[in-house]
């Protein structure tokens, strides 16, 4: 069966942006193309899956094919995928399967999403719809809302305590501060972590991701055209996916998020690696709690000793085993939703190549994986990616 | 009697009455909590008359909503008075509600509890309801429409479940499978302990709270485990003030949620046990 690569990446800076949705997609998509090493032109693309919430910028119906005609996509087969904030590691995995299935030989995936252009309380509408909202809305819960229910469960369940969500905090700013894409690009140390403003008790405004704007683009290409394309591929080597119950209430633990799991587990199995075998991850760290959750739930800590892993600096660049969130993750590059998870693959893309600022590469990374998480944890996807190709 | 206490109102339990009451007062009048009205002391009046008398039908004047008090109890409701029910709801203008057996004469008791409400809040509080039940008020917040709503009142009122496999399942879930197979009815206890809980800010509170939120200092969820197994979200109720701690003990009374488009969305809040 063929295998599949990536051969261009790029994506906007995210923040509060100037630009609408279809000049933050040219300029992804832009980048993208001029990433691939070879002669490539958007002529060669067969199929575009583009992930989005459609939070603003105000164009619900048919966003694909709006955004495509401004990227040089014209006539193509588009369509947009939606599962909250994995909408683009879901369409990243459509482009992947539309490859392997001997139907297309060079597909683009992306995401975007325009948050800053609503009022304030219509973004707080938007944070809280991907959960089930006739129940858990009802219950006053918001994303901050959900996530603080896992996090004070988490602390009653194992040695863990909010302590141990600022030594998340901290690391992601640390490694954002590095990073001239990321939306907060600045230090932040422990005590003040530790002492800001209360949004959903236990978490403060410094676990919480801001709100983002923002546009991520790769191009994915069949072995036989990627070899014409490029001498250094980023080989997906393993994707995995899986669903939950949307609401908390219905699952039977809150402090493990068994799609996690599920989609770890296939993506590492298809690669053929475990998770010692990753050298960097980009794990969705929507909350502090999440990435703590995460770490355990892709394996890289025990059950129950992510809060550990992040008392003891494990995820620190180039500290322990793994990297995390060498880009500063969700918390510090930013979220604009459904850009996030070809964000992801964008960092993963530029950091086995060595193309990410010197200060922030991570030492010979061979593996690197994208975990990307859709609302509390009802949608997952896992990518593995290697230089080698197996 | 005075200060006797079913699901945070007062009550007075008679051989031909049941009088619930609120126990907040402001400037010498009886008046609701942040987040109660007639129908949810009439729901607390059947409820507690249903623990030891038959109550199959009720009639529902004017201002307490009979679709509500239906879907919490069970009860057959006859609306306006209708003189072939059994028992009638009768509705003071100072935050109390009587269910009479017809034809029993009722006697009201004074009660001795008073908790004065302060008057800026509840001036806030009533406002923002006001507001909020405007027709023309636009909610900015997730929109559960009436249809949605009520396919789910028996389940979100009186916990109405389906027996499962492994346990009672609640809330209950539409599926495919054969007849024979199909989940039979099952109602959950109206008990459970706090598994986990939070405090949204009001800045961080779901937008349609956001007119009552910063007049309340925020919104408490907790996390519930049922005492008869499934776990539930629910929002803490308004008028009383506590802080969750895990593992308590919680009951769940009727409470209004929030209102869109002039219709309020009712459902249960949790509120500590044994107080």
């Amino acid at each position: 069966m063929v295998d599949v690569a990536v051969v261009g990446a790029g994506q906007t800076k995210y923040g509060n942006h100037a630009l609408g949705l279809k000049g933050m997609w040219a300029e992804a998509a832009q980048r993208a193309f001029e990433s691939v090493d070879g002669d490539f032109s958007p002529s060669a693309i067969d199929e575009a899956f583009i992930g989005s919430l459609a939070f603003g910028g105000a164009q619900l119906g048919n966003t694909a094919a709006l955004l495509t005609e401004h990227s040089a996509m014209d006539g193509i087969p588009v369509r947009r995928v939606e599962n909250a904030c994995a909408s683009s590691g879901f369409a990243f995995r459509d482009a992947w399967m539309a490859i392997k299935s001997g139907q297309a030989d060079v597909v683009v995936a992306g995401g975007i999403e325009k948050m800053n252009d609503l009022t304030a309380e219509r973004r707080r509408y938007w944070l809280g719809v991907s959960g089930d909202t006739e129940w858990e809305r009802l219950a006053g819960l918001t994303f901050p809302g959900t996530y603080a229910l896992m996090a004070r469960r988490y602390f009653h369940e194992f040695e863990a305590s909010h302590d141990d969500l600022v030594h998340v905090s901290v690391k992601n700013h640390h490694h954002g501060s590095m990073n001239p894409l990321a939306h907060i690009q600045k230090e932040v140390d422990f005590e003040k972590a530790a002492g800001g403003f209360m949004v959903a008790d236990p978490l403060t405004l410094y676990d919480c991701c801001p709100t983002s704007d923002g546009a991520s683009c790769v191009v994915l290409a069949a072995d036989h055209v990627a070899k014409q394309l490029t001498d250094t591929p980023v080989w997906v080597r393993g994707s995995g996916a899986a669903s939950d119950y949307l609401a908390l209430h219905d699952r039977p633990s809150i402090t493990q998020l068994k799609a996690t799991q599920q989609a770890a587990s296939r993506a590492y199995g298809m690669a053929g690696l475990t998770a010692r075998d990753i050298d960097l991850a980009e794990v969705h760290d929507c909350f502090t709690i999440a990435e703590v959750l995460a770490t355990e739930d892709l394996g890289f800590a025990g059950r129950g000793e992510g809060g550990l892993f992040a008392r003891e600096g494990r995820g620190r660049l180039n500290q322990g085993d793994v990297t995390v969130n060498a880009s500063g993750g969700l918390k510090s590059k930013g979220h604009p939703l459904g850009a996030t998870g070809t964000g992801q693959v964008v960092e993963v893309f530029k950091q086995l190549r060595h193309q990410v600022e010197a200060a922030r590469q991570v030492n010979d990374v061979e593996h690197a994986l994208t975990h990307n998480v859709g609302g509390s944890g009802a949608t997952c996807a896992v990518h593995v990616f290697g230089r080698e190709r197996a | 009697m005075s200060g006797v206490v079913w699901m945070g109102y007062l009550l007075d339990d008679q051989p031909g009455f049941t009088l619930v009451q609120s126990p907040f007062v402001h400037e010498g009048r009886r008046v609701f909590g942040a987040d109660s009205d007639a129908t949810t002391l009439a729901v607390a009046a059947v409820l507690h008359r249903l623990q030891h008398d038959d109550v199959e039908s009720v009639s529902v004047p004017e201002g307490i909503d009979a679709s509500t008090v239906n879907d919490a109890t069970g009860v057959m409701i006859h609306e306006n008075e209708d003189s072939t029910a059994e028992w009638d709801l009768l509705l003071s203008d100072e935050a109390t509600v009587v269910l009479a057996r017809e034809g029993a004469e009722v006697e009201l008791s004074t009660m001795d509890v008073e908790i004065e409400v302060d008057g800026a809040f509840h001036e806030a509080i009533t406002n923002a309801w006001q507001q909020e039940l405007a027709m023309h008020h636009v909610s900015q917040g997730a929109y559960v429409s009436q249809a949605q709503y009520q396919e789910a009142a028996r389940s979100r009122l009186m916990l109405e479940g389906q027996s499962g496999s492994s346990g009672p399942v609640w809330p209950p879930r539409f599926s495919v499978s054969r007849k024979d197979t199909a989940p039979t009815s099952e109602r959950m206890t109206r008990t459970g302990t706090v598994q986990t809980w939070t405090t949204l800010s009001a800045a961080g509170a779901p937008s349609e709270f956001a007119l009552r939120a910063p007049v309340l200092g925020g919104v408490s969820t907790v996390l519930l485990r049922l005492d008869n197994g499934p776990n539930g979200v629910f929002l803490v109720v308004d008028d009383e003030e506590f802080e969750p701690s895990m593992d308590a003990p919680m009951e769940l009374v009727v409470r209004r949620i929030y209102a869109q488009e002039g219709f309020i969305r009712y459902g249960l809040k949790a509120r500590p046990m044994h107080v």
